[in-house]
This record gives structure tokens, sequence and C-alpha cells, in this order.
């Protein structure tokens, strides 16, 4: 008997057509391996002599300044496009993560239905996004309104210049590549201050208020715990850092140096705060303030602000990943070894190819883990109070950051042995407590009644 | 014309130069329902927060003179929709006064264990809501899984998810199902272990523990003189337990403690103790549901009752310890089939008079931190 | 130690120890299965069928069985039921039902009404699915036509009353049911508004 309402229940075993197969595959798989597929074709000429040689090798003459200039000005921004583009596809990919991961530490299943996994289901909503009603408020102040989401915007892409993704993948190498990164990286709350603003909504300007208190006071501590990698490496730009550490844990400036162990968690809660992420997330805080700053945001400039928090955890893990885990660098392969494969010709060969490959996998699988990381805290924390973040960051983050400066200033000076002593202790100990925390969650589950380890259901 | 009530609370706030209005609802997502905080604020620090009330006004009252006294019961679901099941025992008991009935044991048995049950999945919502009110979702999704269990095994009992009408003038209206005594020893197996869990998870996370401890202090005298009841009374230190302490329905028989605020955490009385007494308060209702379940007497579940009673003129009182404090029932007759008047008296409601009080020099978290502490749900305070 | 300093450094292994705690208890529930079902497509059978006996779904009538006692309409705290009894004009001494309504978009499912029926003519069923357009399409006529109305049942003593199976005739109600019908004809129209 056919009940109206009731659907055929046969779609219980799934199996999946081939067009959502084949979607969900390329914007799983293709899309972003794409965009680092042309970044690393692009990037070995992204220097201008490298430029000049390729140029020399087709035959054509850039020697005249202008040219070469312009050249090299076009490629940086068909490279900063293919960044930008990364890191919309990185955030729309971290939301259906969040969603999924966060689906089943709730006992939910969540979204599993548009495309294989539901992994269409970002596309989906970006799309659902850009066909909403622009709504703005009557009484806001409209140009403002609308110039918010991209001054948050550009926030979030400019860091992106700085931020490696491989040995050799990288825009542009600044030689104050940190330093470039914490000033850009703080521009995003110049759009969450003026949207609050604009708004004329009294929960979003306490959520912009909160916002401005919040990034300017956690700039601290994260500026001090930051100068711990670089005083150990001794340069500020991005890939000198990585260089100096190495592949294996007990390389890694976390380990090496006690006090950088400490100034990477402080780091990673600075920027958790920076960020806006739970238990940091009070400019937005949903049960108190609505949606905060974004409060009377609709459609596109709403996507624009979801996309900038989202993707910014990209911008968090990395600047992690590359200041304390050893950034790129591959196990038992060293950065000689990789430019020894490259040859002297112009163009590199294919073997030189394959490690930055690998080299880019490295850096996303660590900086995916921090991702997650960041995720897992946020469905598990609650939301600290607007004083307590205060004293957190016055009273805890930012006197132990200065004390890991402090404890750094003399541990560069002890010999090298020293630093493989203490890589080796403290990696082992991490390891261990990794042990110990499988055992706990196992025993979780152990401890209560009618609960078992059930992988089934997504 | 009387001035309107908006206007009336908003004149008694008198914001200076500094400060700012500002409408914690009737739409928040942290107001439990439908219900205004007017509040006057300097910055993140709140001057005074006013309940402003009435939003889901449905007439509760006033359908107790129209529909008859059994016609009434549905309508007690529907003041707590949280915990139902006690809601209608208070109900059937004003009643019961009113016409002299005896219940039969069994289902005074019956009526305490879907009652705990139902206290334990209202508290469920109350301590997930409460955590998600401070910022984590996680526990509330798992508190309202675990409710779902309970839900279940209501449902089987009585046929409802939500609103139970469970009880009767004189009973109630099912025996429990075969194997439905299995089923609810299992899932109190499960609790038990459960809650060590729900613990770890976040009833001692030092965030929460630093949001909620020293918070909202109410002393044992401002909780007697606001008229605080239930977990919010006990949480300030005063162990009054209306099924301890008037050992109404089957409950002289059992044996369970009444949980009271400590200041484990901070100060006696505040949030985070009315947080845990709720969590104990599960506890002791597993006790109280096992011991129903093993001395569960055999016999009748209804006492005889015309289909339209008429009960002398007179008036009766039913006093229960609902999940939200003390429920109380007052039904007047006029020996007609309708109820002459119908009233209930219940926590939530008593909880919004100390609010403007507890309210002054709060932060704007801490005001979300005391109205879940509360633990209101809105047509309570309504009616 | 001055208690203060105690404080300080307490409040750092309090949270380093209560994270640790919180993150394993998420943790292990990545490994437990999630209890949600996928309403309504992805469930092994109809939801309705997963129910318990006792649900409180739609109310069902059997006329077959049904006495025309009108305890279940006098017992309904809102007025869901409507019945009307009338003489049967080929058998004077034979007393007909010629309406039995129950406006499902209206009753608060109590089941006050099938406790009180003798013969367990009315029941409630497990379906509680059901959506049409027009909400007066909710109100389930058991008696369709007045024309042909039911006779009342006559219990017999010491003998249960043949009821059909509990569910069997919602089932064809609801099966029988358009979505996109139009307002029945018995309704009267509101003033000023058009209904179709």
């Amino acid at each position: 008997m056919k009940i109206t309402t009731a659907l055929d229940s046969t779609s219980l075993t799934r199996r999946y057509p081939k067009t959502a197969l084949a979607t969900t595959l390329f914007f799983m798989l293709a899309l972003p391996f794409l965009l680092y597929v042309v970044l690393l074709l692009m990037l070995p000429f992204n220097r201008p002599e490298a430029l000049n040689a390729v140029a020399q090798r087709l035959g054509w003459d850039l020697g005249h300044s202008l040219y070469r200039d312009t050249w090299y000005g076009v490629i940086l921004l068909v490279e900063g496009t293919v960044v930008a583009l990364y890191a919309a596809v990185f955030a729309g990919v971290t939301t259906w993560v969040e969603r999924r991961i966060a689906g089943r530490m709730q006992s939910r299943i969540g979204p599993n239905r548009p495309g294989v996994f539901g992994f269409m289901s970002w596309v989906a909503d970006a799309f659902k996004m850009l066909f909403k009603e622009d709504l703005i408020p009557a009484e806001a102040d409209r140009l403002l309104f609308r110039a918010a989401p991209y001054f948050s915007m550009v926030g979030l892409t400019l860091p992106f210049v700085v931020l490696p993704f491989g040995e050799s993948v990288v825009v542009a190498d600044l030689n104050v590549g940190v330093f470039y990164l914490t000033a850009t990286s703080a521009f995003i709350v110049v759009g969450i201050l003026v949207s609050g603003w604009a708004s004329n909504s009294k929960w979003a300007l306490f959520g912009a208020v909160r916002g401005a208190a919040q990034v300017v006071s956690y700039e601290i501590p994260a500026g001090i715990a930051i100068m711990v990698p670089v005083m150990m490496a001794g340069t500020l730009s991005m890939q000198g850092i990585i260089r100096a550490q190495g592949g294996l844990p007990w390389q890694w400036f976390a380990c090496q140096n006690p006090a950088a162990f400490v100034a990477f968690f402080i780091s990673v809660t600075a920027s958790l705060a920076e960020g806006n992420r739970t238990p940091f997330d009070l400019p937005e805080a949903e049960s108190e303030l609505v949606a905060g700053y974004h409060a009377e945001y609709s459609g596109f400039r709403i996507a624009l602000f979801l996309m900038v928090e989202w993707a910014n955890m990209w911008i968090m893990g990395a600047l992690a990943v590359t200041l304390f885990l050893g950034g790129w660098q591959i196990p038992f392969v060293s950065v000689e070894m990789i430019n020894q494969t490259r040859g002297t010709e112009v163009f590199p060969t294919l073997l030189w190819f394959g490690w930055q490959l690998v080299s880019l996998l490295v850096f996303a699988v660590k900086t995916w883990l921090l991702v997650i990381l960041f995720i897992w805290l946020r469905w598990t924390l609650p939301r600290v109070r607007v004083d307590q973040m205060m004293a957190l960051c016055w009273k805890y983050l930012v006197p132990g950051a200065f004390a890991c400066f402090i404890f750094t200033l003399f541990w560069v000076m002890v010999p090298a042995s020293v630093h493989l002593v203490s890589g080796v202790v403290l990696s082992a100990g991490v390891a261990l407590l990794l042990v110990k925390f499988a055992l706990r969650t196992r025993k979780n589950i152990a401890q209560v009644k009618g609960a078992s380890v059930d992988l089934s259901n997504w | 014309m009387a001035e309107p009530v908006e206007r009336q609370v908003l004149r008694r706030l008198t914001p200076s130069d500094e400060e700012i209005v500002i409408n914690f609802g009737p739409q928040h997502p942290s107001t439990h329902g439908v219900i205004d905080f007017v509040t006057q604020t300097n910055g993140e620090i709140i001057r005074r927060s006013i309940p402003d009330i009435g939003y889901l006004h449905r007439g509760l009252e006033k359908i107790g003179e129209a529909v008859g006294y059994p016609g009434y019961m549905p309508f007690t679901d529907r003041i707590d929709y949280l915990a139902a099941m006690l809601a209608n025992e208070g109900y059937a008991m004003a009643v019961e006064r009113l016409l002299k009935l005896e219940v039969p044991p069994r289902a005074k048995y019956l009526r305490a264990i879907a009652g705990e049950l139902c206290r334990i999945s209202s508290h469920w919502v109350a301590v997930g809501s409460m955590a998600a009110d401070i910022g984590a979702s996680t526990p509330l999704t798992h508190a309202l899984r675990e409710r779902e269990a309970i839900n279940d095994l209501l449902e089987e009992l009585c046929g409802a998810r939500l609103t139970f009408n469970y009880a009767r003038i004189g009973g109630v209206s099912f025996d429990a199902p075969e194997g439905w005594r299995e089923k609810v020893l299992r899932y109190l197996d499960h609790l038990d272990s459960y809650i060590q869990e729900w613990d770890r998870l976040i009833s001692l996370n030092e965030i929460y523990v630093k949001r909620l401890a020293k918070v909202a202090v109410i002393s044992r005298e401002k909780a007697i003189a606001y008229g605080l009841c239930g977990p919010n009374l006990r949480a300030s230190g005063i162990s009054w337990d209306t099924r301890r302490d008037l050992a109404y329905g089957a409950y002289p028989e059992f044996k369970f403690d009444v949980p009271v605020g400590e200041g484990k955490m901070g100060v006696k009385g505040d949030c985070w103790d009315r947080y845990a007494v709720r969590v104990l308060e599960m506890l002791e209702s597993s006790k109280i549901i096992r011991q129903a379940l093993a001395k569960l007497p055999e016999g009748e579940i209804m006492a005889k009752v015309a289909r339209k009673p008429k009960p002398e003129a007179g008036e009766a009182i039913g006093r229960v310890e609902s999940a939200r404090g003390e429920m109380c029932y007052y039904v007047v007759s006029d020996g007609s089939e309708n109820a002459y008047r119908v009233r209930v008296r219940t926590g939530s409601f008593m909880a919004m008079g100390i609010i403007e009080e507890m309210s002054q020099g709060l932060m704007i978290a801490d005001l979300i931190a005391l109205i879940a502490s509360f633990d209101i749900v809105a047509p309570e305070i309504d009616r | 130690m001055p208690e203060t300093v105690r404080n300080y450094f307490g409040a750092i292994t309090d949270v380093v120890q209560t994270f640790w705690q919180g993150l394993s208890v998420t943790l292990s529930h990545m490994l437990r299965r999630p209890i949600t079902i996928q309403y309504p497509d992805r469930t092994e059978k109809r939801v309705a069928d997963m129910l318990p006996a006792r649900y409180r779904g739609f109310l069902e009538v059997d006329m077959a069985v049904c006495t025309g006692c009108l305890a279940c309409a006098r017992a309904c705290p809102i007025d869901v039921i409507k019945i009307s009894v009338d003489k049967d004009p080929a058998n004077p001494k034979q007393r007909v039902i010629t309406q039995f309504d129950i406006d499902e978009s209206k009753c608060m499912f109590c089941g006050l009404c099938v406790e009180q029926c003798p013969t367990g003519a009315i029941s409630h069923t497990r379906e509680f699915e059901s959506t049409v357009r027009v909400m007066e399409n909710l109100v389930f006529r058991w008696v369709p036509d007045a024309a042909k109305p039911a006779p009342f049942y006559r219990p017999v003593k010491g003998q249960d009353a043949p009821r059909a199976p509990v569910g069997s005739l919602m089932r064809g109600y609801l099966a029988a049911q358009v979505w996109a019908a139009p307002a029945p004809d018995w309704v009267v129209p509101a003033p000023g508004k058009d209904k179709g």
C-alpha cells in the first residue's frame, strides 16, 4: 500500500549514481589537486631570474626591465588568484568536514545526502548563499555595511601570499614573512569592527567591540610566541624557519626546545582567539549575542564572513606547522637532497617536481590535522566570558610567552646536542601521551553501559 | 486604558548617556521560550534586567473552568511540556482530594516511576541547554540523546513522547507493558554509568566551572524571600523536597537523598550549584525508580470514577515536586461538572522575581547563565 | 606556596586535565554509532511501523462496531469529534449515524475519547503522517456519505466486538488521500476568503 507521505525505503542501500560519484571526486580531489598542480607548475618561475631564463629559452627578450617586471606582476597576480581560490575551496571543504565531525561527536550523522558522503553539501550551501536575498537594514550605514566583508576578505587573502605550501611552493618568500603575516591577518578585525558599526544593531556592536578587544589583545602573546621559533631559526622568512627544522618530530622546533613547546600552545591558543574560534567565539556568541557582528548580514555577504572564518583556520594551522611542527620537511629527506634533484637546467627535473608534491602533501596533512584539532576543540569546549578571555591573555599567555622568549634567548646558546636530546625526550613524551589518550578514549566507551565501538551509520 | 506592560517596564529603566537598553527576547536563542529580558547595560556590565513576561499566555488556567475535570488533564501537559508527567500528577492529586478518592497502590507506583523518568528527561534538557547557553553545543545533543531513550520508554508506556497525559483522576491510563521493566532497568544502568562521562565532558570542564561558579550567588535568605522552589531552592542549601517532606503518592516508601548545593566549586547557591543539584537529582531519581520497580505491587490501576465527576463544592490543593520545583494545583469546585477555578503555581514563575535583583552587576554572559540555571520553561511562567 | 600562586598554577593544571577528559569523550563518540535515524526514506521500515503499539496517532473509527453512544464526543475537551445520529428512514426503529467527523488538524491526541469507547470502535493508530493543501481535508469523515449512514452496533453480551485490525482502516483512508485535493464541498467558505 502506498502512503502518500512515506517514501520508499529502498534507498536505504546506498548506490550512488555515476554523476554524483564523478562530481564528488572532482570537487574532493581534482579541484584542490588542480590548484596544487597549477601552483607547482608556476612557482619555479616566479623569480625574475627564472623568468628571464625561461624567456631566453623561448627566444624572447625580456632584458628590458619594464617587460620583465610586468610579466612578473602578471604571474604573481595569477598565483595570488589561485591561492585565493584555494582558500575558498578550503573554506568550503572545511565546512563539510566540520559538520561531519561535529555530527558524529554529537551522536548525529551530519550532512550525508548531496554527493557521496554528503561532500557536495558545501557546494550546495555556496549556491544557496549566492541566491539568497541581500538584505541591508534600513538604518544601516549602507556603504560601510557593504564594504565590511571585503575588509575581512583582504585580511584573509593577504597572508596567503607568504604561506608556504611546499619546499619551493610559496607565492613570495618575503624575508619579513612572519611579520607580514601577523600584520596583514589582523586586518580581519577591521571588517568585524566596520560590520558591527555599520549594522546599526546593538547585538552587532557588542560583537564588534568584543572582537576588536579580543584580536588586539591576543596579537601580543601571539607575537611574542612567534618570536621563539624566529630566534631559533634566526630569520623572519617562513621558508627559512622551515629549512632550519627537520622532517622528524625531534627535529621540529616544538620538540627541540621546551620553551618552544609551550610557545606552540600559546601561539595556537592566541590564534584561536584571533580567529574567533570556540572557546573564544565571543564576537559571534550565538547564545549571548544571537550572531554578533554578522547578525544583520545575509546572502553573499554572510558567506564571505563565514568563508573568512573557516579559511582562516588554514592560516592558523599553516602558521603553527611552519613555526613549530617542521612545515613541509619530509622525514629522512633533506633540503639539499631535493635541491640536488633539481638539475642545472631551467626546467627542473620530474623527480624534483615529485619531491615538491610530497612536501606539499606533508604540509597539507600536518595542517589538516591541526584544523581537525581546532574543529574538535570547538565541539568540546564551552565559551569563555569576556573578562576571563582578557584575564587569560594578560595573566597567562603574555607572561608565559615572555618567559618562553627569555628562555629561548639562552637556549639558542646551548650546543646542538642538547637540542637533539630535548627533541627526543619531548617527542617520546608526546607519543606516550598520545597512547595514554587513546587508552583513555577506549576506556570511555568501555565505561558506559550499552556503548560499543561501531563505525557504521555514516 | 492601562499603560502597556512594555512601557511600564521600560519606565523603570533610566539609562544614562553611557548605557543602552537592549531586549533579550522575545526572540533570542537563550531565553528558553518567548520571554523578554529588558536589560539596561553599561557595555558588558548589566545595570538591571527586568523580565517582561506574558508572550506565551494561553489562558491555560481559564481553560480549566470550561473542559470538565478529566478534560483538563491534557492541558496540564502543556503547562510544563518538559515534565508533563509531573504536571499530570499534580492536577490528578488535587481533583482526587476534591473527590475524596483513594488511588490504588499500583497506580501510585506507576505514577512515581513515570514521574521520575520524566524528571530525569526534564533535567537532561535543563543541564544540556545550560551547557549550550554557556557555548558548548555537544553536551546539548548528548543530553537530548539520553532524553530520547526515556521518551521511547514513556512512549511505550503511554503512547506519547511529550504530552503524556498519563495520569488520570483516580489512577493512571495504562499499566506497564510486557518487558518494560527490563528496558527501564537497562536504561538506568546506562544512566548511572553515563553520568560520569557527562561530568568529564562538561560538568567539571574548567571553562564551564569558571563560567558558573561564584556567579549570581543566591543566599539562603534571598532564596526563601523570593519564593524560589525546587532545585533552585535546594541549590542555596535548603533541604526542602515535597516528595520527602510532604510524602505524597508512593514516595514515603522509597529511600532517597535530597541533594543540596554545597558550593563545591565556588559559593553555595551559585549557578554551578543549581546545575550540579540537577545532575545529582537524576541519580536520585534513578534510585527511586529502581526501588519502585522492585516493590511494584499488583492490582488495579484505576479507582472507580464517574465519567463526568461532580465533586462537592469545596477546594483542594495538589502539590508535587515537579522538575522545576514545587508545582501546586489549586482547584475550586462549585459542585458542577466544571471546576470553578483552577490555579497553578509553578517553579519557573517563582524564579522570575529574583532576576531583577540578581542581574545587577552581572555581565551579559552571566545573565544567560543565570537564566539557564533557573531551568525556565516559558509556558510555565505565562500559563 | 601562597594561595594565590597555587590558584594561578592550579588553574593551568585544571584546564589541561579537564580538556584532556573532554576531548577524549568527544573523540570516543566519533567511534560510536550515531543514534539518529534518517527519517523518512532511509529507515528499514516505515517509521509508523516502528512505533510502539500504544502510540497515539491519528484516530480511526470502525463504524461497524460503533454503538453511537457519543461517549467519545463528550469526552473530547476540544470538540474534535462531531457525530450526528438519526433514525433510519427505511426502518424507524433502527437508529443510524449520519456523520462521524474527526478533525485531525485540531486533535491533541490525548486519548480520552479512546478510553471511553465501550467497543473499541474509536482507537489511535500509529499513523501520524498526512499533509494536505487544504487544512479542512484533515477532517477525517468516517461516514463519507450521509445518504449511506452506518447503523448502530448492538454489543452482544460475553462476546468481543468484531473490530477490524487497528490501523487497517486508517491506511486505506490515507492511501486514498490526495495532497492537492480541493476543499471539501461541505466546508462553508469563510467570509471574504476564497477557498480552493
